[in-house]
This record gives structure tokens, C-alpha cells and sequence, in this order.
């Protein structure tokens, strides 16, 4: 192989005490993750997919295994450098779009962006983003996609090495589903950004360069697409 | 600007109430403590300077007659500067007044104005030459008096002419007052003339001889000393009273305004602050609850927990300064009149009135401190928010069940609401026990006025109602025999009357001392009701003395102890006697004494100082233009100045209250918004079950009752507690402040207390109507 990874995730386990009892969030999950790729990690819930996300994200930490992302292993981490590996590595999108709500479409980027050196010009994502006219609205003023756009604009505007997305389109309806997953594919192939998707939704699965099946916190299959189909094409 | 500060400017003012109720709280205390300090500070200043200036005696003795040749005597004595010897005698002046008559007091001075006690104008002030006065200025200005006009004082029977050359001040009547008996100066009534001293020797029969001596002492500590000193050798020249600076009665006077000055400067502002703390920490904590999946957020993309927690500080920060800010300035302009209001009544003419920065600076520190303290108290909670959790929809807060529902006999019988009302207090333990600490001291905050009130008015009614029965006390020229009664008698007619000695004495007990009149009254006295400390009535003995509350408490005295009567009448011994009871004296504080016994320890044989009557008839002019007569002091007279003073009172009082209110009103309202802002979905549900809106504001209204209730039961010892603080701030040999706290003093409070958490309820019944229960049970994301 002429590449090397860009996430390595070696034998990574979470365990959560509830109570009186244990539960195996993920249990010694090992795969690699290569520059620029698409990638969908797909699971029902319950599989353990947002922990891992989570872990990768440097919001969690893991009960044993590690994570390398460019040979950094984040996982040793403290509390500070997790935030500043969150601040300049990662951008998130979540399935509720959290947005602040009292910030406009374009505040809500320079909220983000504000935090890093080498950012993205705002315009030109928002651009990107389709919401040129729709900056200066606040999130209560638009749809559910368009508030995901402006959560898309917020990840990426900060420039970071990897994009992760939490069920990104499970609060949205199938159109705009598949306008989202479009985006994210165009992001990842104009800007070559490692994108990685967690959703339930198999279909999803069909556009990506590399999926990551789950289930009850175990790998139970990994699966290089070599000819991914684009995003409009998916259906389900 | 930031995006972050973007987003808690409209935090700020999508909750512009709550923002401004926490302002205003830190504004009052802010332009309290600005304008006290800054107001007490100038003041303390002017006076210093003032005194500096105009060489004011350390030490003022009141003697029978020393001649000139026997001053070297006193200024042979360690550490004295300067003596000077002075006529000083109080009379009438011929006026046109029908209301009443206006006293002078005759005051010499020495070529050149002498070394102590010089007057004071801003302009050079020219010898008083014979025949000439100069007037003092409150005087002359209440009067209207000009330089040129004539002033015709009657002395001893005789009517004299003098020019009035000029008017000046003297910082010995910064607070010009007649005596201790004056509860306010009144200038149109009593001034000072001065005049040369050939002049007043010569009308006072005192040729080559001083009634006063003003001693200046080298250094401040050593006034202890030289009074002791002065008082062993100006024995045989009948030492009336060795007066120290700090008695003096017009800078006592001004001392004793300045410290209840300092005590409210510091007491006022940091309740203020402790409750605007409550508010903002309860705020804070809530909004960061509220704010938990975009605290969530701002950690994922990159916050850290320091900038995540500043952002909230932040806001109590804004809060303080822009609270602060007004304050300052609010508090700067109120400077300004509280030193004219104080000029009203203290004449400091070296006064100026700057601006003390370092309480500007005082108050931004403790402000900080305040709002940074409860920022972290509030916002805390935010550290321990993690990103991952945050994102997940908050656990279902745990029910329990409570203690009170194991006593099924209460718990069974209380209605639904009733049992909602008290799991969300219990719920909420620590917000409840902040709010009910807080209304608690606006609560007690609210007694003090009221207390005021009652204590005040009532020193005055039981002083002149019970206390003291009489119409009139006429005071002699000088002492004189008891004969003189019988003239007396002639002017009073119809009416009673009873013979007194009121005479100055210094009282010790052991080391304790204090210069004090007693009063000597007949044992079967008609005027006089003595109560003891149980509120016992108690007649007079043949032998032994009662001595006043605050004087049992300055010398240290129970009952059946002995105390030493120092006296300065020339070849008289000190005695003891036995403090046979400790009386009730609010209006100044004197011992008493079976005027018999009195005469024959004390002063001489049959003598008299003053004759106390009462009469239906209007005695005053009669009495006044009598011969041997120096003063008419009547309980009319003397209700007339009391009404005046509590018209003044009236307005700080219903000023305080309103302080207490806007505490209130702050702290029920900023709750209210909060409890339904956190309870929208329950409240929602509520609505979709068929409660109505006005049913849920009574929800609300019984868990503030609830709250106001429990306050004010706790607020009853805090207030006591203030009270007696503040009776002991006040309570000086002047006047003491009875106790009077009645269920009228905690009704009144109480019922103020829950107008102002009422209007604060209805205030936020908007928010209640503003809930669209259909949005409110859809959004997981408020």
C-alpha cells in the first residue's frame, strides 16, 4: 500500500457501569481509516457506533485500546488536549443540528471558526453550503436542512483534518436526507476531507469508499466499495 | 466581537427583566455605599480641617469664676498649648416673635480672636470693637439679621444695644444647639453673639474673671490627662464641667451622624450584594441547565471548560458592572445631596464635596467579587457537563418520594396542587433555601424602618407622657433659694408645681466615668413616673439614686451597686451612693435623686435650680418675661421640633422600605420566570390535561406563598437582630431607642413583604400566558 492511515483504531473497548451492570459499548474494535476517504460505519442502535464516534471525536476516552489519528495517539490525551484536538482536528455534525439559537446561520460558523488559526473564508463556505442569502437568518427561521447546512458550514469552515457526522440526516426527511449526503460527498472530494458517517440506515452504506458494520459493539464486517455510487442514486 | 459574547448579549436581552431586576439591586447598593462613604469621608475631612483651622479647644471647662491672673496656672500644666478664658452666658434677645422666645448666648472673645476657638468667614474678619457683635452665621441667616442691624439681648434684667458688625462661624457650633435636651437645632430660636471681652465682663458683673476656659493640648491623647489634672486644680474655682472633645455636644452630635453614616455604608450594600449574589448564582445555574446540549456543543467544537465557564461569569460580570457603573455615577450625584442635606444642619463651611476614587474602586473590587463568586456558584455545574452526555436527552429528573408523605394524616389530606407544590420544593432544595434566605433579609430589611418608626415616636411619647408629666420646666438664672417659689407661684396661678435641682455632676465607677446632671425632684414627685428595667413602677427613696439605662450600661452598674458623684462644686466632697434602681430614660440619660437628700450631700441647703409646673393656662410669655427666669422649656414647644424631625424620618423610612420591596419584588420574580421557564413541558402537560392558565398561576402563587411564609418566619430573629444593631448605633447619652418591637412591627413588614413578591408574581404572568403547550411538549430543545 502506498498510503498510510490517517485513524487508527486499535483494539478499542468501552465499558459503562449502569448500576449493577456492565455494558460492553464496544468491545475491542480494531480498523483503519485512510485520507480523504468516505466512510459509513452503520449499526442499529445500540451498536456502539456513537461511542466510537465519540472516542474518535476526543469527547470520550475508551476503558482500554487506542486511537491514533496522523500518528497522534488521542487517546492518551488530557483534558486539554482533547479540547485542542477537538478545536483544530475535528468537526462534528449532529443529528439535531444544534445550533445556537440565538446566533445567525453565519455566527454560528465564526462561533466555530473563531476558534481556529487556519480557518476556511466564511463566505466561500457558506457559499459552498448554499446559504449565501440565508446567512443572516437566525435557526428558528429555517428548515431542518438548512439548519444542517449551517451545521455542515460549522464543521468544515474550521478547516479540520477529519469531519464526523452523528446520524446526519435522521432528523430529516428523504429529500433532504439525500441533499446533506450529497454535500458531504462534495466536501470530501473538493477539500479531500476524511468524512466519517455513523447512521442505521444500510443505504447510506452504497455511497461510501469504505463501510464499517456493527453490532452489539463488535465489527462485524468491513467492506471497501471500489465503486461508490453518488448519493443521489441511493434509496431508501 | 466575539461570537460567543454575541450570544450572551442576547441571552441578555431575550431576559432583559430578569438582567435589570439584578442591576438595580446592585445599583442601590453600589450609589448607598458611594454616596454614605464618599459623604462620610468628605465630611470627616472638612470637620478636620475645619477644626485644624480654626484652632478648636480640645478641652472646654465650665467653672464658677477664675480669674484672669490664675490662667498661667492651667497653662503650666504638661502638654497644654493654649488657654483661653471666655464669658459664655445664655439670655434673651428682644424680638418681635409672638411664637415663643429666641435665646442668645453671649460669648466673649479677645482682641484679635483670640487662640482657640476662632471664628470662621471667608472673608477677613475685622476686630469687634465696644458695642459691636459679631452674630453666628445660622443665626444671623435664620433671622435674617444684616451687619448694621441691631440685636437688644436682655442682661441680668437690663436691655442692651448692639451692632451687629458681621457674621461668621465656629466650628464649636458646627451643630448649633442649645443644650442636650434639643432633639434638632433650631437657629431661629437660639444663636451665639460674640462679643469683646471688656463687654460681657462688664454686663456679667465678671470684671478680671472668666466663666469658661478652651484649653488646647498638644496632642490628642493626652486630653485624659490634662482633664484630670484641670480637674484637681480648678477645684476651688467650682469646676462645673470638664468637657473633652469628644462629649462636646455639637461634635458629638456630628461623630455620632457620621458612624450611623459608616455603619449603613457598610451594612445596606452588602445585604444588597448578598442578595443580588442569590439571584444571579439561581440565574446562572438555571441558564446553564437550560444551555446543557450548547454547552455540549461549544466543548465539541473546541471550547475548553475555562472559556465555557467565563462565558457564564461573564454575564454575572456584565451584570455587576453595568450595575456598578449606574451605581457610581447615581451614587456620586447623591453625594452631592447628601452634603446639602447635611448642610442643612452641619455647618462646615471648609467642606468640599470630591469624589473619593478609592471607593470607586472599593466598589468595582467587591462587586466583581460578589458577581464572580456567585458566577461560580451558579455556573459550576457547566465543567461537569461532557460533551458525549450533553448530546443525549437529559435523564428524567428522579422522583422521590418525600418525607412529608410518610405522615399519611397531613399527606392524604392535601389536594393535588397542593402535594406538587411541595415536591417541587423539596426537589429544589437549594434554590429554595437561597430564596427563602434572601426574602428572609428582605424581610428584616423592612422591620428596621418600621421599628424606627414606633421606637422613635414612642421615646418621645413615653419620655413626655409617661416619664415626665409636666407642661414646663423654667430654669433659673442660677441657683437660687427655694423663696424663689413662691414668686413663681404668683405666675402659675392655677396650676402645680414642684421644685428641682438639675445640676452637673461627673459619675464614676471605678475607672468608668461620665458627666451626667442629676436631678433632684421631690420623693412624692407629681411629674416624674419612674419605671425600672421590668417595666415596674418605682418610687423615689430618701436615700440613694436611680440612674438611667445607658448610664447603668456606660458605667457598668447593676442594681444595689454603689457609684462616686464627683463633685465640682468648690469644698465639696465626692459621695457614694446606692444605685437603688436602674430607670427607663429614652430622651438623654440623668440619675435622680430625692431632692431633700440631694440637697444635703450634694449642693447647698434649700436650693433650687428650676421649677417644673403644669398648668392649662399658656404660661410661656408670662413666665419669660420674668425676672430670675433663664429658660421656659415646654412639652408643646418640643412636639412642635419632634413633629418636624419625623417628617424627615417619614421619608427615609418609606425609602428603606422600598429597598426592602425592590429586594423582594428581584427575587420572586427572577424565581417565578425560572420555575416556568423550567417547567414548561410539565406546565404544558398540566394545560393538555385541562388545568387552565389560571390554575397554573395559582400553582406558581402557592409555591411563592409557601416561600414568602417560611421567610418571614426566619426573617423575624434576622430583623430583631438588625434592629438591635442599629438601636446600638444610635443609642448615645442623647437618647436611647426603646425597644419597642410589637406583632404590628413583623405585620407591617410581612404585609409589605408580600405586596411586593405579589406584584413581582403578577409581573411574571405573562411568561405563563406566553407558553404554547403544543411547542412546548414537541421541543426536546428549548
Amino acid at each position: 500500500m502506498e498510503k498510510t492511515p490517517q485513524i487508527k483504531v486499535e483494539n478499542l473497548s468501552k465499558i459503562y457501569q449502569m448500576g449493577e451492570v456492565q455494558v460492553k459499548a464496544l468491545d475491542d474494535v480494531s480498523f483503519e481509516i485512510y485520507e480523504g476517504e468516505f466512510v459509513v460505519i452503520l449499526g442499529p442502535s445500540g451498536s456502539g457506533k456513537s461511542t466510537l464516534l465519540n472516542i474518535m471525536g476526543g469527547m470520550d476516552l475508551p476503558t482500554s485500546g487506542r486511537v491514533l489519528i496522523a500518528d497522534e495517539e488521542i487517546t492518551k490525551y488530557n483534558d486539554t488536549k482533547l479540547t485542542a484536538y477537538r478545536r483544530d482536528k475535528v468537526g462534528f455534525v449532529f443529528q439535531f443540528y444544534n445550533l445556537m439559537a440565538n446566533l445567525t446561520a453565519r455566527e454560528n460558523v465564526e462561533l466555530a471558526a473563531e476558534l481556529c488559526k487556519d480557518t476556511m473564508d466564511i463566505d466561500e463556505v457558506m457559499a459552498e453550503v448554499d446559504l449565501s442569502d440565508r446567512k443572516n437568518h437566525f435557526p428558528s427561521q429555517m428548515s431542518g436542512g438548512e439548519q444542517q447546512r449551517v451545521a455542515i458550514a460549522r464543521a468544515v469552515a474550521k478547516n479540520p483534518l477529519l469531519i464526523l457526522c452523528d446520524e446526519p440526516t435522521g432528523a430529516l426527511d428523504f429529500k433532504t436526507g439525500i441533499l446533506i449526503l450529497a454535500l458531504l460527498r462534495k466536501i470530501n472530494k473538493k477539500m479531500n476531507k476524511t468524512v466519517v458517517v455513523i447512521t442505521h440506515n444500510m443505504a447510506v452504506g452504497d455511497m461510501a469508499d469504505r463501510v464499517i458494520k456493527m453490532r452489539s459493539g463488535k465489527i462485524t464486517e468491513i467492506k471497501v466499495n471500489p465503486e461508490p455510487i453518488p448519493p443521489e442514486r441511493i434509496e431508501w | 466581537m466575539k461570537k460567543l459574547d454575541l450570544r450572551l448579549l442576547r441571552m441578555i436581552k431575550a431576559s432583559k427583566g430578569q438582567f435589570i431586576s439584578v442591576v438595580v439591586i446592585i445599583m442601590v447598593a453600589l450609589s448607598i455605599f458611594i454616596s454614605f462613604s464618599t459623604t462620610a469621608v468628605n465630611m470627616r475631612n472638612g470637620i478636620d480641617y475645619y477644626y485644624e483651622e480654626t484652632k478648636l479647644s480640645h478641652i472646654h471647662v465650665q467653672l464658677m469664676r477664675i480669674p484672669q491672673s490664675a490662667l498661667k496656672y492651667v497653662e503650666s500644666i504638661e502638654g497644654v498649648t493654649d488657654v483661653q478664658g471666655r464669658i459664655s452666658f445664655d439670655v434673651p434677645l428682644k424680638t418681635d416673635d409672638e411664637e415663643g422666645k429666641v435665646r442668645i448666648r453671649i460669648i466673649s472673645l479677645p482682641a484679635g480672636g483670640g487662640k482657640v476657638n476662632r471664628l470662621y468667614s471667608p472673608k477677613p474678619i475685622d476686630d469687634i470693637t465696644q458695642g459691636n457683635a459679631i452674630l453666628i452665621r445660622q443665626f444671623a441667616e435664620a433671622r435674617n439679621i444684616k451687619p448694621g442691624d441691631i440685636i437688644e439681648p436682655y442682661i441680668n434684667g437690663r436691655e442692651h444695644s448692639l451692632k451687629v458688625a458681621d457674621a461668621a462661624s465656629s466650628s464649636e457650633f458646627v451643630y448649633l444647639m442649645e443644650n442636650e435636651q434639643n432633639m434638632m437645632p433650631a437657629p431661629e430660636k437660639f444663636g451665639v453673639a460674640y462679643v469683646t471681652e471688656e463687654f460681657a465682663q462688664s454686663v456679667y458683673g465678671y470684671k478680671g474673671s472668666y466663666n469658661e476656659l478652651l484649653i488646647r493640648v498638644k496632642d490628642e491623647d493626652m486630653i485624659d490627662d490634662v482633664a484630670d489634672e484641670l480637674e484637681e486644680r480648678l477645684d476651688k474655682y467650682g469646676v462645673k464641667r470638664i468637657i473633652k472633645r469628644e462629649d462636646q455636644l455639637s461634635n458629638k452630635i456630628l461623630s455620632q451622624e457620621l458612624k450611623g453614616l459608616d455603619t449603613m455604608a457598610a451594612a445596606i450594600p452588602v445585604l444588597f450584594l448578598v442578595v443580588a449574589a442569590i439571584i444571579i448564582s439561581i440565574v446562572l445555574s438555571r441558564m446553564v441547565s437550560n444551555d446543557r446540549m450548547s454547552i455540549g456543543v461549544l466543548k465539541a467544537l473546541g471550547y475548553s471548560n475555562r472559556e465555557v465557564l467565563f462565558h457564564y461569569i461573564k454575564y454575572a460580570l456584565i451584570l455587576g458592572v453595568t450595575g456598578s457603573a449606574l451605581g457610581i455615577i447615581i451614587g456620586l450625584s447623591l453625594a452631592g445631596v447628601l452634603s446639602e442635606i447635611y448642610a442643612m444642619f452641619f455647618e462646615i463651611p471648609l467642606l468640599k464635596v470630591d469624589i473619593q476614587y478609592i471607593y470607586i474602586i472599593y466598589s468595582l473590587v467587591l462587586t466583581s467579587l460578589f458577581c464572580i463568586a456567585s458566577g461560580l456558584m451558579g455556573a459550576r455545574q457547566a465543567l461537569r457537563i461532557m460533551p458525549a452526555d450533553s448530546m443525549r436527552p437529559e435523564p428524567a429528573k428522579s422522583g422521590k418520594h418525600i418525607f412529608i408523605e410518610k405522615i399519611t394524616f397531613i399527606w392524604s389530606r392535601l389536594s393535588f396542587s397542593w402535594k406538587m407544590v411541595i415536591r417541587n420544593i423539596v426537589r429544589m432544595k437549594r434554590r429554595f433555601v437561597f430564596l427563602v434566605m434572601g426574602l428572609a433579609m428582605a424581610f428584616a430589611i423592612n422591620t428596621v424602618p418600621i421599628f424606627m418608626w414606633d421606637s422613635s415616636t414612642g421615646m418621645f411619647y413615653i419620655q413626655f407622657g409617661e416619664f415626665q408629666k409636666m407642661d414646663y420646666i423654667i430654669g433659673l438664672s442660677r441657683p437660687m433659694n427655694e423663696d424663689v417659689i413662691y414668686d413663681i407661684k404668683g405666675l402659675v396661678k392655677n396650676g402645680k408645681m414642684e421644685p428641682r435641682i438639675e445640676y452637673p455632676f461627673e459619675i464614676s465607677n471605678g475607672r468608668k466615668k461620665l458627666n451626667a446632671s442629676i436631678i433632684g425632684v421631690p420623693g412624692d414627685t407629681i411629674f416624674y413616673e419612674f419605671r425600672n428595667q421590668y417595666d415596674e413602677v418605682v418610687t423615689l427613696p430618701d436615700r440613694g439614686i436611680f440612674i438611667s439605662e445607658y448610664m447603668a450600661k456606660a458605667l457598668n452598674i447593676k442594681k444595689g451597686d454603689y457609684v462616686r458623684v464627683n463633685n465640682f462644686i468648690p469644698y465639696k466632697d465626692n459621695v457614694d451612693f446606692q444605685v437603688k434602681e436602674i430607670i427607663k430614660q429614652y430622651l438623654g440619660a440623668n440619675a435622680y435623686m430625692d431632692i431633700d437628700h440631694m440637697r444635703e450631700t450634694l449642693t447647698e441647703k434649700n436650693m433650687i435650680t428650676g421649677v417644673a409646673a403644669s398648668s392649662k393656662e399658656d404660661l410661656k410669655t408670662r413666665l419669660e418675661d420674668a425676672k430670675n427666669i433663664a429658660s421656659v422649656t415646654t412639652v408643646d414647644d418640643m412636639t412642635k421640633t419632634f413633629e418636624e424631625y419625623i417628617d424627615i424620618m417619614l421619608l427615609s423610612i418609606n425609602i428603606m422600605m422600598l429597598f426592602g420591596g425592590v429586594l423582594g419584588f428581584a427575587l420572586i420574580y427572577n424565581s417565578t420566570i425560572i420555575s416556568i421557564a423550567e417547567r414548561r413541558m410539565e406546565l404544558a402537560a398540566l394545560r393538555v390535561m385541562g388545568f387552565d392558565k389560571k390554575e397554573i398561576f395559582w400553582m406558581l402563587a402557592k409555591e411563592n406563598s409557601v416561600i414568602t411564609i417560611i421567610a418571614i418566619i426566619l426573617g423575624i430573629p434576622i430583623g430583631i437582630g438588625m434592629i438591635q444593631s442599629m438601636a446600638d448605633v444610635f443609642n448615645t447619652e442623647l437618647y436611647s431607642l426603646p425597644m419597642i418591637i410589637t406583632p404590628k412591627t413583623f405585620a407591617i413588614a410581612g404585609l409589605s413583604t408580600v405586596l411586593f413578591a405579589a406584584i413581582a408574581q403578577l409581573a411574571a404572568l405573562k411568561k405563563i400566558h406566553n407558553i404554547n403547550f403544543i411547542d412546548a411538549l414537541k421541543s426536546r430543545i428549548s
